[in-house]
């Protein structure tokens, strides 16, 4: 059954990591009857790190509240195992920082429990792809964080380009990238990328912050 | 754990090591006093009252008027008896009477039991007798008969200020502790609501809107519902607010519901109160418009920007958006409802607020709110 999807390639293995077992359950299905493969479910943040460097997923679907430790400490621990995953974060609500902390830590995509099945499986689809999913809760986040970072003065603290700006704002009001696309007279594809590359310079900008951390506690200490 | 038991163990210390004190004076000079043995006997008296004392203020249920009148009766009486027991000349030159600094004790009972004003009554109390003790004798002014009493009296009043300050310590204390308990049972609610209920509405919301149909009006009420348990169980929260600042975030998220997406920065938007107030109500008025012109149905989303000189909010409909000319018209025909009560206020505030429309694409209204308002 989950052999292939309706292209014929491999099915694309996804993690699902959600200490609620009727949401483990739900989503498991959902992903089944799509045609991805559920390399594994499990509720436990410490057990997904554990686990990632052998179950190799494509996409792990992540849940933000875990029992044991935090969604920012899960993304970081998978990536850090298996660097080939894309995380998409499947979250109940606004736990603002978390969500932030786990974007910043590598997670890819955002996106909430309520939404569709349909807009569900789209995303994870998305995020396999190598694509950024992003809510509108997302881009009021990444927005946010890049304003605090304006009255940063140091050189090397990422900023917004204006159309970047005006980009996440559209995103942040709902407007899909089709209608973001029409709007600015861009391409789909230029939309995406402009998306895109305001969450690779949050990424890159943790990492640097990260690594300066690291050498001024001493590389032996660790990072956090 | 009271924290007025400290004063009351230290009033007993105090009493043993005057009457410590008391009985050396009177060991090494015996020549000051009229019949050495009588005082002996005083000393008795007192030793016997230090350790009533002692035992009685212990516990709070003894603390009562009666110990303490005893208290300052029994130490007037063995202050007194100094008329009677040392010699003139000895009192003349200056020498304590046969309590020592015994004498103070009662009046700082009191002080400790009832406060500035109690203390200082009983510190008038002792100190007349010992002025009465001194003063036929020295007949005139002197200055060391009261050097005691009014030192006695300064330090009543200042152990009755300090009970005084701990009292009140020790009910905000209480209060404190009562806030803490309410608000880590909130938290643990919140956790227990966080890990089931909202779970489960979530996954209703999903599956109803998946359904269709009756199920999907179930799916949005417990969407709704979610929403609105969300707010209730993470809301309180004011934590960067200073006096007379208010976090915008926090007060938009409250109009946030099904078919309303409240988009906010991580951190705290804090604005003046009345920026917050107006800006709420001009956003909620944005949102009744939605309602009004675009049906049951329409979304909505809240976007807070906060661009640091200023903060922008914006609110976006997927309705079918206002025909050209139409907000003019609606103005000229006197139905200010849109540039009245979304327009006008932000413009009290200092900023604007712009509406711009396409057909077909849903309706936006953008208010910047500048961070430095005016003064009026």
């Amino acid at each position: 059954m989950e052999t292939a999807d309706s292209s014929g390639a491999t099915a694309m293995r996804v993690m699902v990591v959600d200490d609620h077992p009727m949401w483990r359950d739900s989503v498991g299905r959902d992903l089944g009857e799509a045609g991805f493969e559920v390399a594994a479910a499990i509720g436990e943040g410490a057990q997904a790190v554990r686990i990632a460097a052998s179950v190799r997923p494509d996409v792990v679907v992540l849940d933000l509240q875990l029992p044991d430790i935090s969604g920012v400490e899960v993304t970081r621990g998978v990536l850090a195992a298996h660097p080939g995953a894309k995380v998409l974060i499947l979250s109940a609500s606004g736990e603002h920082h978390d969500v932030l902390g786990a974007v910043k830590a590598g997670a890819t995509g955002y996106i909430l429990k309520s939404a569709s099945r349909a807009e569900f499986l789209d995303a994870v689809r998305r995020t396999a792809a190598g694509d950024a999913v992003f809510s509108p809760g997302l881009a009021g986040l990444v927005l946010g964080e890049f304003r605090r970072l304006a009255s940063d003065p140091a050189p090397d603290t990422p900023r917004l380009t204006d159309r970047e700006a005006e980009v996440l704002r559209m995103v942040g009001t709902g407007m899909s990238y089709k209608q973001i696309a029409e709007r600015l007279v861009l391409s789909h594809r230029t939309v995406q990328n402009h998306v895109q590359n305001t969450l690779n310079k949050l990424q890159l900008h943790n990492r640097v912050d990260l690594v300066r951390y690291a050498i001024e506690h001493g590389l032996d200490t660790d990072p956090r | 754990m009271s924290l007025q038991a400290p004063l009351w163990r230290s009033i007993a210390v105090f009493r043993f090591a005057s009457l410590i004190y008391a009985a050396v004076l009177l060991a090494i000079r015996p020549d000051f006093y009229r019949d050495w043995g009588w005082a002996w006997a005083v000393i008795a008296v007192m030793t016997a009252w230090t350790v009533v004392t002692t035992a009685g203020y212990a516990t709070p249920a003894r603390r009562t008027w009666l110990l303490l009148s005893g208290d300052l009766v029994i130490t007037a009486l063995a202050l007194l008896s100094t008329a009677i027991l040392q010699t003139h000349d000895a009192t003349k030159i200056g020498v304590m009477p046969i309590t020592a600094t015994w004498l103070a004790a009662p009046a700082l009972a009191w002080a400790v039991a009832g406060g500035v004003r109690a203390g200082v009554a009983a510190a008038v109390v002792i100190g007349a007798c010992v002025v009465s003790l001194r003063w036929p004798i020295s007949g005139a002014y002197s200055s060391t008969a009261l050097d005691g009493p009014i030192i006695l009296l300064l330090a009543a009043a200042l152990v009755g200020y300090v009970s005084m300050l701990s009292a009140r310590a020790e009910q905000a204390l209480q209060r404190a502790t009562e806030i803490e308990a309410a608000s880590r049972e909130r938290e643990r609610l919140a956790r227990t609501i966080h890990d089931s209920v909202l779970q489960v509405l979530a996954m209703v919301q999903r599956r109803g809107a998946e359904a269709g149909g009756e199920a999907a009006e179930l799916g949005r009420l417990a969407g709704e519902q979610e929403a609105a348990l969300r707010a209730l169980v993470t809301g309180d929260e004011q934590p960067l607010a200073g006096p007379g600042e208010l976090d915008l975030s926090a007060h938009l998220s409250r109009e946030a519901s099904a078919l309303v997406s409240v988009i906010t920065p991580a951190d705290p938007v804090i604005l003046t109160e009345q920026a917050v107030t107006e800006t709420t109500a001009a956003v909620r008025a944005a949102i009744d418009n939605v309602r009004r012109h675009c049906g049951a149905t329409a979304r909505a989303w809240v976007l807070v920007d906060d661009e640091g000189s200023a903060v922008s909010v914006t609110i976006r409909d997927d309705g079918p958006g206002i025909p050209d000319g139409r907000l003019a018209q609606a103005a000229a025909e006197g139905r200010l409802g849109v540039s009245q009560s979304i327009s006008g206020r932000i413009r009290d505030l200092g900023g604007s607020a712009d509406i711009s429309s396409t057909p077909g694409a849903g309706t936006e209204v953008r208010l910047r709110v500048p961070r430095a308002v005016l003064p009026a």
